[in-house]
């Protein structure tokens, strides 16, 4: 492995920024509208100068208030899942893991159901009641995942996927025998979805929280190199394991939790984009956390993009796209990792 | 500016077709570019802030590790990449704040409605195009005559005809957010049992008034084919679509008077089995046809167990005929189904297949429902009863067809 410096990574990072605002700038183009590149950059040129007023009301509409605004969710989400899903890797010493592997995901999606069921018309239900669910189920995990006192890997990772299993059993319940109550978006909510616009206050807090957790965790990631070798050895090198651990889950789930309650349960990102950067930049948390960050950014910006220009004006979930995007982007790193 | 009936809206220069809301609405903006300014000016204070609130943050985290260079200029790296989404994300923050203020700011001589489900729209007084986001909505506008003003509808609006050269803006349940705002609405029609609340919710938000409506009845319906009228500014066309359709149902009334209800399943999906509920629009279809549904649930659309409806043995299975058209054959394979050939109805052929129309809250469900009559209740329709309605003839004959 080669050693990290200073140099590689601000190398690896500032290019990956790069081609993020390059796929930020495609995915302003695309869309069912056709927009030409020129007139973007003008208009983003006449937006900087202050005179926005120039612009017709429906592109700006359309551009800054219905892409970007997307698009801007989907890197704060593509973020949050690829760093919640590298950290639990590391947390869980298993390759498998995402970041719905603790159950997050199914206990959101079982708070917005129950909240829909228990005050339908408020707006924000979805959102706060995935929230509130998905911080149920990481306590109820936490205190599942406890052996002697501290956090057990494998106790915590088979209460999590029980968790997930039995949360899915009821929602499944609840989706048949509720099927009059105004459950359709749950299934969107399922796969996936960015098409619903978030509120400004819910922006605020996503951002603070996923600047908080991504920061905590960096601040782990020389730690969390030496827990990959193996806890004992980790101990013996110095490391707080316990402190290490509890900031690692409860910051990687506060992200899932921010994440799926923003965009529903996007699926193999977490997994995916981890593993890419591992086989593409090496696996020193230390470059994977930022790089993972970035990946997950882009491509969930891309993987947007795409679902909505594929077959317009249909918009597809984005789960679906990652899932059939990235498994053959999956399947060729990992051969060639092989090689 | 809209080149043909797709999608395809070329964007990006001044707009020919302007309405006056839309001019007061490019006004306001003036507003949200001293908005932008001062966001600026936030995030390069936040920039300028962010490091030492890091530093404090972060700074018992620092101590404990080694190097401690190299990992402040982690630090600083990680904050680049975070300071930019922030500085991205205040920027559209503005933009969809500002938005919302003036659109509302944009039509103050708009008409207030409550809409069917107790939401205050504002309408503009002339509504010139709009938005139909379910195949329903999209019947009741052409019933209404006010097709020509119909900008887009939905990809399952194929009734009638030109409906189906309008611009398409998706599904009904996942509809495009960017055709819906590119064809400039004034007024965006939904209704609840078919879009999603996200929908109405991401309209509201940008300002797009939508009226929705929620009809559980069929009496219901043509209350919404009235409600519609008024906010399209058709009330006359409206009074007189819907005084024909409730001319036209008391004539039923009439004729199926003393009748016996037939006990009727009506089937939604075979596989799994799924009937109506009883506060449906359907059941109460059923129920203005002369018949009564045998399962009586209050879940709207209830799976059904096959064991369940052979022992309620209903005396007609009642299907609606499928876009395909491939209904006979369906029942046919069903005929030779266990559970299914069991049923009395089925070995008896006392099977009814009725226009799909009985599925969409639409004024041609009384069509429907005149069939379904006359199939479940031929002895009322006899040469000596009450003469039919005109308009009763006017039905397409593919609309029902009496199995057998």
């Amino acid at each position: 492995m080669r050693p990290l410096t200073l140099r590689r990574l601000l190398w690896t990072c500032g290019s990956l920024a790069v081609l993020l605002l390059a796929s930020v700038v495609l995915a302003l183009k695309l869309g069912a509208v056709p927009i030409s590149v020129t007139d973007l950059v003008l208009d983003l040129g006449r937006i900087a100068v202050g005179r926005a007023n120039e612009l017709p009301t429906e592109y700006r509409l359309i551009v800054f208030d219905l892409r970007l605004p997307r698009i801007l969710l989907g890197i704060l989400v593509g973020a949050a899942l690829s760093v919640a899903g590298a950290s639990f890797q590391a947390l869980l010493r298993n390759p498998l893991a995402d970041p719905y592997v603790l159950g997050v995901s199914s206990g959101a999606a079982l708070g917005s159901i129950l909240a829909l069921i228990i005050a339908p018309g408020f707006a924000l239900v979805t959102p706060l009641g995935a929230f509130l669910g998905a911080i149920a189920t990481i306590a109820g995990v936490y205190f599942l995942g406890r052996r002697e006192g501290q956090l057990d890997s494998t106790t915590l990772l088979l209460g999590g996927i029980i968790c997930a299993s039995f949360f899915s059993a009821i929602i499944m319940f609840l989706l048949t025998t509720l099927s009059g109550r105004d459950l359709r978006g749950m299934v969107f909510w399922l796969m996936g979805d960015l098409s619903t616009p978030v509120s400004a206050g819910m922006q605020w807090i996503f951002t603070v929280g996923l600047v908080a957790g991504i920061g905590a965790i960096y601040s782990t990631s020389a730690d969390l190199n030496l827990l990959l070798t193996g806890e004992r050895e980790a101990i013996h090198l110095g490391v707080d394991v316990t402190r290490v651990k509890l900031v690692v889950y409860v910051c990687a789930s506060l992200l899932t939790a921010l994440a799926v309650s923003a965009s529903g349960a996007i699926g193999y990102v977490g997994l995916l984009v981890p593993h890419a950067v591992r086989l593409i930049f090496g696996s020193d948390y230390r470059l994977l956390i930022p790089a993972s960050a970035l990946c997950g950014a882009i491509a969930i910006v891309l993987a947007d993009t795409l679902a909505r220009t594929i077959v317009p004006p249909t918009e597809l979930p984005v789960g679906a796209m990652t899932a059939m995007a990235g498994a053959p982007v999956f399947i060729y790193l990992l051969r060639r990792g092989l090689r | 500016m809209r080149i043909g009936h797709g999608p395809a809206t070329v964007i990006g220069e001044t707009p020919k077709v302007r309405t006056p809301s839309r001019a007061a609405v490019a006004g306001t903006l003036r507003e949200k570019g001293c908005g932008f300014v001062r966001l600026v000016f936030l995030a390069g204070l936040f920039l300028f802030l962010w490091p030492q609130i890091e530093m404090m943050v972060f700074e018992s985290m620092l101590r404990a590790a080694n190097g401690m260079k190299a990992k402040f200029w982690r630090h600083r790296l990680a904050e680049f990449c975070v300071a930019i989404t922030v500085l991205f994300l205040i920027v559209c923050d503005g933009t969809i704040a500002g938005q919302t203020s003036a659109v509302h700011a944009a039509n103050p001589q708009g008409r207030e409605l409550t809409d069917e489900v107790g939401r205050k729209v504002r309408v503009p007084q002339e509504v010139d195009r709009v938005v139909s986001l379910a195949p329903n909505l999209t019947e009741i506008v052409f019933a209404l005559g006010d097709g020509n003003h119909l900008a887009g509808d939905t990809d399952f609006c194929d009734y009638p005809a030109e409906a189906l050269q309008k611009p398409h803006v998706g599904g009904p349940v996942n509809p495009n957010m960017e055709v819906i705002v590119s064809l400039m609405p004034d007024l965006v029609l939904a209704t609840k049992s078919i879009n999603r609340r996200e929908t109405v919710n991401a309209l509201d938000r940008i300002g797009l008034p939508v009226y929705v409506t929620d009809p559980h009845s069929v009496e219901e319906m043509v209350a919404s084919v009235e409600h519609l009228g008024n906010a399209l500014g058709v009330e006359k066309s409206a009074a007189m679509v819907a005084e024909d359709l409730r001319g036209r149902l008391s004539d039923l009334d009439r004729r199926l008077e003393g009748a016996a209800p037939r006990r009727v399943l009506f089937v939604v999906w075979t596989d799994p089995l799924i009937s109506i509920g009883r506060d449906t629009f359907i059941a109460d279809a059923l129920r203005r046809a002369g018949g009564r549904s045998v399962v009586d649930t209050k879940a709207e659309w209830p799976h059904v167990s096959m064991e369940e409806i052979v022992r309620l043995q209903p005396e007609v299975l009642v299907f609606a005929s499928a876009h395909g058209g491939n209904t006979q054959r369906d029942i046919d394979e069903l005929r030779t189904r266990p559970g299914w050939k069991n049923l009395t109805a089925m070995q008896n052929g006392n099977i009814v297949v009725v226009s799909d129309a009985i599925n969409r809250p639409a004024p041609r469900m009384v069509d429907a429902i005149e069939h379904l009559a006359r199939a479940l209740h031929p002895e009322a329709f006899a040469s000596g009863a009450a003469p039919p309605s005109a308009e009763s003839n006017s039905i397409v004959e593919e609309a029902c067809a009496c199995v057998h």
